[in-house]
């Protein structure tokens, strides 16, 4: 139990440490000017945004790809010496 | 007299660069342990040497059954992919160090030469026995797995690698017929000789559908057998495309494919060396999309990506090894909790998880970008948001996933020990190199085979990266606080390699126990017929004492000797 609660501590200090350099991040988008190939890169905070929806669509998908092509350990068969 | 100039071919054979790998290979199994790895450095430095200073315009040619043969030759792409390869060459001896097994060092040896020497191959009869050459050596390595499954896959890769081959020279066939000759050059895949190649080579490449082999046999193969495949056969294939299918626009779609549907089956599969053998597709795939755009930046970007990913897809394989060779499991649900046991192994798998995220400072960054550039620069909108996403579900799935399964999740239980001194130096190495293209990439872009131009420093273009990694990387811890990780219960998934290792063996199956069941019918009526007739015929020469019997022979050589009196008879007429 004790390491558990270590973890979600650790877990927590890394979270806060995540937001703060989200948080500098999108700061920097205020001070720095990016150059952009597309009209739709010029968005403000293009890049945030799009690391938000394709990391939630990637996982979302993989929970429903999971129940499609996830299988038990011995699908192909026995001998399974992993 | 006459073999003066064999000879001199043999002599001059040697300075084909990984030439002298193979022939060294000979001798590995009968060298002492101690000695052996100082030998394969020292050939591997050799060899090198011939690349580093090999000219241009250097060439090879030899005459074969009124066959010219184009034995050397350098392409502008040759240089930077020979030196990568002799890199991981010396780094999977140093990372083998502690294995005793000869037939590893062997066979790991004559594969890295014959992959090096395929790359100066100037034709494809040429390219053929080298191609095949991969194969054989490299199956020694899936077999060194050494357990029932292993030797299974292993068989499954051969046969996919050796219809590779086959096809290979099927396609060369066809060019020769169609009067192009043998020579390797920028081909239309639209011909059936230039289809058929195409086809070979996305075998290897890990097309969809047809890379199912290597997420089936790479993780498989012991620690140091993966390393050394997750090398060659693939950056092989990458770099014939790249010579004869530059600028074929139907890659950039097949790359995109490769890049974006191994995503979730990397996300949901549990053992950790077949997520970086699936995650390998997605490397290519980025490639293959540059091939396809085929401007001197894509051709630039693959390139440097691919002497990039050569580095950090083998530490990410090294470190996973070291953890499946100390604690002799793969799986994410059985580790974790890894990082007090085994910080190095931590921290250089973490140096090869920000090179593949792309982080600024490492070398996925100062590569990947120049294929990203060049699709931007054509304007191509859906396929740049593409590889972005693909870009991001690395970042997921390898970047944070992997090191977060093997060492940092909660595993109280788990005990080993740091991985041994050889394969921390390689992993070292390997971590090292990491840096330096991301630090000083103009070192790497100077190899390029087009002069680099792009602004890779480019301040927007950095916190466009690190704002996408950041926010990645706080989704991912999102899910893990929401115990959303693992995502799935499942402990395998069914990706390609259920082609090979489920659907065709049932489809011939399938098909083939009902021809069995007609074939054994037939075959037991017709005899049940024979022996009928026979006891007929014995009958009947009981009757009659003519065709068969006891008294038979007589009267059967009566009858033969009558037949030939005729067909005599006849021919003296006529």
């Amino acid at each position: 139990m004790g390491d558990k609660t270590e973890t979600s501590l650790i877990l927590r200090r890394v979270m806060r440490g995540l937001l703060a350099l989200c948080a500098l991040g999108l700061l920097g988008e205020v001070l720095i000017h990016r150059h952009a190939y597309f009209a739709l890169e010029a968005t403000p905070f293009f890049f945030a945004l799009f690391g938000i929806i394709a990391a939630s669509l990637i996982i979302g998908g993989s929970m429903v790809a999971a129940r499609l092509i996830g299988r038990a350990p011995d699908y192909y068969g026995g001998d399974d010496d992993a | 007299m006459m073999l003066e100039p064999v000879a001199t071919l043999l002599l001059s054979m040697l300075s084909i660069p990984g030439m002298a790998l193979i022939a060294g290979a000979l001798a590995v199994p009968l060298l002492p342990t101690s000695a052996r790895n100082a030998f394969m450095l020292a050939l591997i430095a050799f060899s090198g040497w011939t690349v580093w200073q090999i000219a241009p315009d250097a060439s090879l040619t030899a005459r074969l059954a009124g066959i010219e043969l184009t034995l050397l030759r350098v392409e502008a792409i040759t240089k930077p992919f020979a030196l990568v390869f002799h890199i991981a060459a010396a780094l999977n001896v140093i990372y083998s160090m502690h294995e005793k097994a000869r037939l590893t060092a062997t066979a790991g040896l004559a594969y890295a030469g014959a992959a090096i020497a395929a790359l100066f191959a100037g034709d494809f009869l040429t390219l053929f026995i080298y191609w095949e050459l991969t194969t054989f050596a490299s199956v020694f390595l899936v077999l060194a797995g050494n357990t029932p499954r292993a030797t299974r896959a292993a068989m499954r890769y051969l046969l996919m690698q050796v219809a590779s081959g086959v096809i290979l020279l099927a396609g060369a066939v066809l060019l020769w017929r169609s009067g192009a000759g043998f020579a390797i050059t920028a081909l239309d895949a639209t011909t059936p000789a230039g289809f058929c190649i195409l086809l070979a080579l996305g075998i290897k490449a890990g097309f969809p559908l047809l890379g199912g082999w290597l997420q089936d046999a790479y993780p498989e193969a012991s620690p140091a057998g993966s390393v050394m495949l997750s090398a060659f056969t693939t950056k092989l294939a990458i770099y014939m495309l790249v010579i004869c299918f530059a600028g074929f626009k139907p890659l950039i779609y097949i790359g995109l494919a490769m890049a974006i549907i191994s995503l979730f089956a990397a996300m949901i599969e549990n053992n950790l060396r077949r997520v970086l053998a699936i995650a390998l597709v997605n490397q290519l795939g980025i490639m293959v999309v540059g091939i396809g755009i085929g401007s001197e930046l894509a051709i630039n970007g693959v390139t440097a990506h691919a002497f990039a990913s050569v580095l950090y897809k083998g530490l990410l394989f090294m470190s996973m090894g070291a953890v499946f060779f100390r604690t002799g499991t793969d799986r994410a649900d059985a580790l974790g909790g890894l990082a007090r046991h085994m910080p190095w192994t931590a921290g250089f798998c973490l140096i090869g998880a920000l090179s593949i995220a792309s982080m600024p400072l490492f070398s996925g960054f100062t590569t990947k970008a120049l294929t990203l550039g060049a699709v931007a620069k054509q304007g191509e909108l859906w396929v740049w948001l593409g590889l972005l996403f693909a870009s991001v579900g690395v970042v997921l799935h390898t970047a944070l996933r992997l090191p977060y399964a093997a060492f940092f999740a909660t595993n109280p239980k788990i005990k080993a020990e740091e991985a041994p001194l050889n394969m921390r130096v390689a992993m070292g190495l390997a971590a090292g190199g990491c840096l330096v293209i991301g630090l000083y990439p103009s070192a790497l872009y100077a190899l390029l085979p087009y002069a680099v131009s792009y602004k890779v420093w480019d301040v927007g273009h950095v916190l466009g990266e690190v704002q996408l990694l950041v926010f990645v990387a706080l989704i991912f811890a999102l899910m893990v606080r929401r115990g959303l990780y693992p995502l799935s219960g499942a402990d395998m998934v069914i990706y390609t390699d259920w082609i090979g290792r489920y659907a065709l063996p049932r489809l011939i199956i399938g098909i083939g126990a009902p021809l069995m069941r007609l074939w054994n019918g037939a075959k037991d009526g017709f005899v049940a017929l024979v022996l009928r007739l026979l006891r007929t015929g014995e009958e009947a020469s009981r009757a009659t004492g003519l065709a068969s019997g006891v008294a038979s022979t007589g009267a059967a050589a009566g009858i033969f000797l009558a037949l030939f009196a005729l067909i005599l008879l006849i021919r003296i007429v006529i």
